[in-house]
């Protein structure tokens, strides 16, 4: 029991140390944090008349965030195929780095649900056990399994290795590979249920699609990397962690032909809403057209479409991607296009027209989108202080005490 | 057990709204939002024109896709073939007002639950008529019991050419038009 309390405190010290910098990113995200917990509870007490959320368009921000938040988790698994099926080694070792992300990311897919629901009061009725859900007949039931399902399978290998490593031990990988392996078909699931919730709707023949699902996957390939690239290169940069250059040229070689399959898919949904020019044509047009002169979307549909195809290419080119400097503006340019295309531009043309022939044109609140920043924050606490913690355990730095030692952390 | 349908017969409807009031006052609907409603359309060319009257409420599908995706079993079937909600299940996750084809459901803002038409509930359970079928001056709207071949709405379907809403989208509804422009040969 002491020496439980003792390596909590190993913890807490190590989070509660550091430089500047440090202190001044945690103070900026807790900043944000506060901001989005207010706006919440503006929501809480007002009610989701605060949002820009209507009977016409009844997802809005918060879902499209959930909605890219998902392929971004999703995408750990990028990483941990060719680290374990190849045994590639530089990225094996990044791999938990990867999952922690994963962890984060679920965790903010998981707020972002709840605060778009109405009466949070009912949540339990969703909880399984406790409450009864649809199960197999509501994709919602089955996202709800898959996503906690995720993060338990995330959590069990990330804190499992990282525990054996902060007692000095190997980790038994006979223990943890049967979840690796299971990790990899669970990550496509919970973007593959994720699909389908939107693609099970009948109601709305933008989603009812049979290419959304392996478009979500392309996607997610490229998104989740992207940001993982840009972390993977702060770590190096801040820590003692080595993470090889031939890591990261392997990640972005993978991401260009993930960028490339989601284009090809882009390119044959629009072949087929445009040649065939039926009467679903309409949020397509909607999307990249405007329709009545109602055009919201239109400006930022397009510089999503140029800002994949220009890191398409960036990546593509072995000189490019394997320069930094332009491989980071691939990875920025990625996210943006991605976050555009697979957010508010998946989820908003879904429901235009509406059922009546209705456009509502939809656009988020401030509040919306303070609170959108606030989870964005929390989501970006927690990977820091993993990161905080996992890091000196990977290089050896920090250790658990034990009973007969004294506490050794420096 | 009883299978509830309504049919409604277009070519008998005056546009009077009198059942878009009638619902509104007896299910307390609240402002911006209807359970039903009355579609005024008129189409075709000068001297050649027809207008069309079309009341539309919830469909009470047999394979409602708001039952389906509905993650608590809040939206559920009724053994008499009403889709109904359990109020104090629903989350408010709004998966099923992006399901229905038919735009028949509303968030109730004030107490954050999905609602629509339940065909009055709360009358036929005393053995009266849905509100809007009560007031309609037309009789356009005909409500009934379809499993019993001598009610009203057997015969008028047995004896007209009808048609439901949107059937493409693979709902089996349960609301049925009798066509009131018959085809030209």
């Amino acid at each position: 029991m002491k020496i439980l309390a003792t390596n909590f405190l190993v913890l807490l010290k190590e989070i509660g140390r550091g430089n500047r910098y440090y202190f001044a990113w945690v103070a900026l995200l807790a900043l944000l944090i506060c901001a989005g917990a207010a706006a919440y509870m503006q929501q809480l007490s007002e009610g989701m008349i605060v949002t820009a959320i209507r009977d016409q368009v009844s997802w809005g921000f918060y879902i499209s965030n959930f909605t890219f938040l998902v392929g971004v988790a999703a995408a750990a698994v990028l990483l941990v195929v060719p680290a374990y099926i190849y045994n590639f080694k530089p990225i094996k070792e990044i791999v938990l780095f990867g999952e922690l992300m994963a962890i984060a990311a679920i965790t903010m897919c998981i707020m972002f649900v709840v605060i778009d629901m109405g009466r949070i009061d009912r949540l339990w009725h969703v909880l399984p056990f406790i409450g009864r859900m649809n199960f197999p007949s509501s994709l919602l039931a089955w996202d709800i399994i898959v996503l906690n399902g995720y993060l338990f399978i995330n959590l069990t290998i990330s804190f499992y290795a990282l525990y054996k490593m902060a007692n000095s031990k190997e980790y038994n990988l006979n223990i943890i590979k049967p979840l690796i392996i299971l990790s990899i078909p669970w990550a496509v699931s919970i973007h593959t249920v994720t699909a389908f919730l939107y693609n099970g709707l009948s109601a709305r023949p933008f989603w009812n699609a049979s290419i959304l699902a392996p478009r979500f996957l392309a996607s997610a390939f490229c998104s989740g990397p992207a940001l993982m690239l840009i972390v993977f290169q702060i770590i190096r940069k801040v820590s003692k962690i080595e993470i090889e250059n031939r890591a990261i040229f392997k990640i972005a070689e993978l991401m260009a032909y993930a960028m490339g399959i989601n284009l090809f898919l882009l390119a044959a949904e629009f072949f087929k809403e445009f040649y065939s020019d039926s009467v679903h044509l309409a949020p397509m047009e909607y999307l990249y057209f405007g329709l009545h002169g109602k055009d919201n979307l239109v400006p930022w549909m397009w510089s999503a479409m140029a800002f994949n195809i220009t890191a398409f290419f960036i990546f593509l080119r072995p000189q490019t991607r394997e320069n930094l400097f332009t491989l980071n503006i691939g990875c920025v340019l990625i996210i943006i296009g991605i976050y555009i295309e697979k957010g508010m531009g998946l989820v908003i043309p879904g429901f235009i027209p509406g059922t009546l022939g209705e456009i509502y044109q939809y656009s988020p609140t401030v509040i919306e989108k303070i609170i959108t920043v606030g989870v964005w924050a929390t989501g970006a606490l927690i990977y820091t202080f993993l990161l905080k913690l996992a890091i000196p355990v990977t290089t050896g730095e920090l250790r658990f005490a034990r009973k007969e030692e004294p506490l050794r952390a420096s | 057990m009883p299978k509830y349908v309504m049919v409604i017969d277009q070519a008998r409807c005056v546009g009077c709204m009198a059942c878009v009031v009638a619902c509104t006052l007896e299910n307390s609907v609240p402002p911006e939002h209807y359970r039903t409603r009355v579609i005024e359309m008129v189409t075709g060319d000068f001297l050649n024109l027809r207008s069309e009257m079309r009341p539309e409420l919830c469909n009470h599908c047999d394979d409602a896709p708001c039952v389906t995706v509905c993650p608590t079993g809040a939206s559920h079937h009724k053994p008499d073939g009403t889709v109904q909600i359990d109020r104090s299940k629903c989350v408010g996750c709004k998966a099923c007002i992006a399901a229905c084809p038919y735009n028949a459901r509303y968030i109730n803002e004030e107490h954050g639950y999905a609602d629509k038409c339940s065909f009055c509930e709360q009358r036929l359970r005393v053995g009266k008529q849905p509100a809007c079928v009560a007031t309609c001056i037309g009789k356009s709207r005909i409500f009934g019991d379809l499993n019993d071949p001598e009610s009203e709405v057997s015969q008028k379907l047995r004896d007209n050419s009808y048609r439901v809403l949107k059937e493409a989208a693979g709902t089996s509804p349960n609301i049925y038009y009798i066509n009131q422009f018959p085809k030209r040969m």
